[in-house]
Order: C-alpha cells, then sequence, then structure tokens
C-alpha cells in the first residue's frame, strides 16, 4: 500500500470512528434535522415552495459541509501542531507529497461522509420528487468543489497561522462572508458589487447553479459560469495548500 | 347577460358529474361584436383530467374560439386567466409558475373558422379557483371571454412529515448510538 493511501485511511478512520469526528457529524445532522422540522411545521407553503425546499437544503447541506471541511482541513496539520506530532509526521520516511495527499484525501472523506448523511434529508423534503435527482448531482458535482476549496483554504491556514484559532476565525469569517448568498436572494444581488461578487464567490457559484436546475428546471451543463468559478477556486485552494505545506517547518 | 346571473346559471346547470370541477358544457360566452366580426369562446376540461384535483395534479382545458360573424377577423390573441376566489382571498392568479402555455394567437379568423387551444395547467396552489379564456383582436371594441369554470384545488402537503420526522430524529439518534458506543469503547480502552 502506498504510504499516501496509509495515511489517507488512517485520517479517514479517526474522523469516521473517532468520538471527535462523529460528533462533528451528529452536530451537522442535529443542524439539518432542525431545519426539516421548521419545514414541515409551515403550513403556508405552495407546491412551488417544494422546489424552494430542495433549494435551500441543498444550500443548507453545502453550507454544514464547508463548515466541516474548513474544521478538518484546519486540523490536519494545524492540530497536529497543536498536539505536538508535526514533528514525528514530519521527520517519518514518507514523502512530503503523500503526506499532503494523504490530508487532502481526508477531507475529501468528511465530505463524503457529509454527503450520505444529507441525502435522506434532501430526500425528505422533496415529497413531491421534482428536480430530485438533478438536485443531488447538482450537489455532488458543484457542492464537492466548493466543499473541498473550503477544506484545502482550511488546510492553507491551519499551516499558516500559529494558533488553530486564528486559523478557525479567519476561515469562519470567509465562509459566512462567501456563503452571504444563502441569505441575500438573486435580487439583492443585482448591483454591480453584487455581481462582481457573485463572480468570484464560489457559494454563489453553486447556489447560482441550484437555483437554476433546481427551481427553474435548466440543464446541469447549462451552469457551465459556476463550474468554472468554483473550479478556480478549487485549483487555487490546493495549490496554496500544497505551497504552504512544502514550505512547513515545525 | 349580467355576469354573476350568467356564472350562477352555469355552475347551477352544467355540472356533467364532476364533483370538484364544474364545467360549462360547451356553454358560450357573452360575446362582444368587434369592429371586425364576432367571437364567442367555449371552454371544457380535458376529459383526461382527474375528478378531484390536488396540487401537483397536471390539468388541461379547451378553449374553441369561433367567428361568428361575416367578416374575417385579423390578430386574434387568446389568453387564459386564473381568478382565486376564496374568501378574503381573491386575487388574480399569477401564472408563471403554473403554465406555459398562456396565450395563443391567430393571425386571422375567417368567418365560421374556430381555433382550437389547449391550455395546460400545473396546480400550484390549494383552493378555489375560477378559470376564463379571454379573446380579443385588434379592431374589437372590447374583449371577449368565455364563461368561467369552477376548479376546486385540494391540498397536498408539499413538506410530508412522514417522511421528514423519521429522518430528523433518526439520523442524529444513530449517530448519537455510535457516538456513545465509540466513547464507551474509548473508555474500556
Amino acid at each position: 500500500m502506498k504510504p499516501w493511501n496509509l495515511i489517507a485511511r488512517k485520517e479517514a478512520g479517526e474522523l469516521l470512528l473517532s468520538v471527535r469526528g462523529i460528533l462533528w457529524l451528529l452536530t451537522a445532522a442535529v443542524g439539518m434535522s432542525v431545519f426539516a422540522l421548521l419545514l414541515v411545521s409551515n403550513t403556508e407553503l405552495s407546491l412551488l415552495d417544494n422546489a424552494q425546499v430542495v433549494y435551500d437544503m441543498l444550500g443548507i447541506v453545502t453550507a454544514m459541509g464547508s463548515l466541516l471541511a474548513l474544521i478538518v482541513g484546519v486540523d490536519t496539520l494545524g492540530g497536529e501542531r497543536e498536539r505536538k506530532t508535526i514533528v514525528p509526521l514530519l521527520l517519518a520516511p514518507v514523502s512530503r507529497q503523500s503526506i499532503l495527499n494523504g490530508k487532502l484525501s481526508s477531507i475529501a472523506t468528511a465530505w463524503a461522509a457529509m454527503f450520505l448523511i444529507a441525502l435522506p434529508y434532501v430526500w425528505a423534503v422533496a415529497s413531491t420528487g421534482q428536480n430530485l435527482f438533478s438536485g443531488i448531482a447538482v450537489l455532488a458535482l458543484l457542492g464537492t468543489p466548493v466543499v473541498l476549496s473550503f477544506g484545502y483554504f482550511g488546510m492553507w491556514l491551519g499551516t499558516r497561522t500559529r494558533q488553530s484559532v486564528t486559523a478557525y476565525m479567519i476561515g469562519l469569517v470567509t465562509l459566512v462572508v462567501c456563503a452571504s448568498p444563502l441569505l441575500l436572494g438573486p435580487a439583492l444581488r443585482q448591483s454591480a458589487i453584487g455581481r462582481a461578487f457573485d463572480l468570484v464567490n464560489p457559494f454563489s457559484g453553486a447556489v447560482n447553479a441550484y437555483d437554476a436546475v433546481v427551481i427553474d428546471s435548466m440543464s446541469i451543463i447549462s451552469q457551465w459560469v459556476g463550474f468554472l468559478t468554483v473550479g478556480v477556486w478549487l485549483i487555487v485552494m490546493i495549490f496554496g495548500a500544497r505551497r504552504s505545506f512544502a514550505g512547513l517547518t515545525s | 347577460m349580467n355576469f354573476k346571473l350568467m356564472f350562477v346559471t352555469l355552475l347551477a346547470t352544467v355540472s356533467l358529474g364532476f364533483p370538484v370541477l364544474a364545467q360549462s358544457d360547451g356553454a358560450t360566452g357573452e360575446s362582444l361584436k368587434g369592429q371586425s366580426g364576432q367571437i364567442t369562446i367555449t371552454l371544457h376540461p380535458d376529459p383526461a383530467n382527474t375528478s378531484h384535483p390536488r396540487m401537483g395534479d397536471r390539468l388541461k382545458f379547451v378553449s374553441t374560439i369561433t367567428n361568428t360573424g361575416t367578416d374575417p377577423i385579423k390578430g386574434v390573441v387568446a389568453w387564459v386567466s386564473l381568478i382565486q376566489v376564496d374568501a378574503n382571498k381573491e386575487q388574480p392568479v399569477d401564472l408563471e409558475d403554473w403554465s406555459a402555455h398562456k396565450a395563443e394567437v391567430a393571425a386571422s379568423l375567417a368567418p365560421g373558422q374556430s381555433m382550437v387551444s389547449t391550455w395546460p395547467m400545473r396546480l400550484i396552489k390549494d383552493g378555489n379557483y375560477r378559470v376564463v379564456v379571454s379573446a380579443a383582436s385588434g379592431g374589437a371594441a372590447g374583449l371577449t371571454a368565455s364563461p368561467m369554470l369552477a376548479l376546486a384545488i385540494a391540498p397536498k402537503p408539499v413538506v410530508e412529515s412522514v417522511r421528514v420526522i423519521p429522518i430528523a430524529a433518526g439520523v442524529p439518534f444513530i449517530l448519537l448510538g455510535l457516538l456513545l458506543f465509540r466513547r464507551r469503547r474509548s473508555a474500556l480502552a
């Protein structure tokens, strides 16, 4: 087995089987449960709003996934530093590339677990079934790079800051700003600044694609602008994480 | 004919065993004589429509617009409208989400010629409604409307509690069980 594969399996195991990792997933699940129960208690929803509900749930899942990935990302190296395990890790007879690939895989594993947990929730709120499968597909295709971007961003921050709390603070503020399209509808983002923000914000790229595919029944392929935005973000974040990890000293 | 009287007469006389959706049985709407001729409109539900429409169902309505005058009518525009008539909720409905086919145009309608149009509709919200098809031409002094069809849409839960509650309670419960199991194993170790 290749070293990076070993590291990836260890990281995945720590996430999915450790008390800490399960607690993170449980918190995300409780958040989605509260949101779903709030929807059930709303008696004023029209059929049209079912698509809106699915759209909202996809946005919530993406936000929760990004938060989880950010925490995992910061913890992968920042946590190692705080637990004083970074030196043995760097001195291990394994290339840095392998360590990095293993750590990157752990973020993908966290998102995969989150995605699987979210599927029943998306199904549960989509009672009419309108665009349910295309919604899940667009979540997989566009939500995944957004979530991974935040995970790699967290990893970048974790290696660049001396204290994890600083990395968490910067990461959370960035996430809140980027996730603002979940609260501000498209009508409120029609100014020049709003459009420019949408163009560079990966969250906007994903959320706008959810809107187009789930509510307006457009094809996923037509959302190429969203793919472009999140794709560029993902590449930049992978590059940043790699670069900061390459220059990492104990 | 008095509009209200026409509607009451229509509902009282032409039900065709359609308990929810009263229909006109091909009754002719009040027609107006325009400058270029006379238009009459009939409107009836498609026979394939469900007898108990609920939110989410798809219905069709069929209108026939006939030039009963002696002169051809140019540029006939027909469109479908929906009016909510529930108490204290009376309002015209924006058909944006209900139908993609909201209007039809005929370049010319010769004397005696008819234009048959089908109006598909997806039922978005529950309530009591009236469906009406109107037509006008550039040369007409006013528009012509079909009789109104009564449409009662039964509610359907948009977010079904039987689907949501088991998931909302079950997923955290499973994860909590897993968490307690891991904690116990960690404590034992």
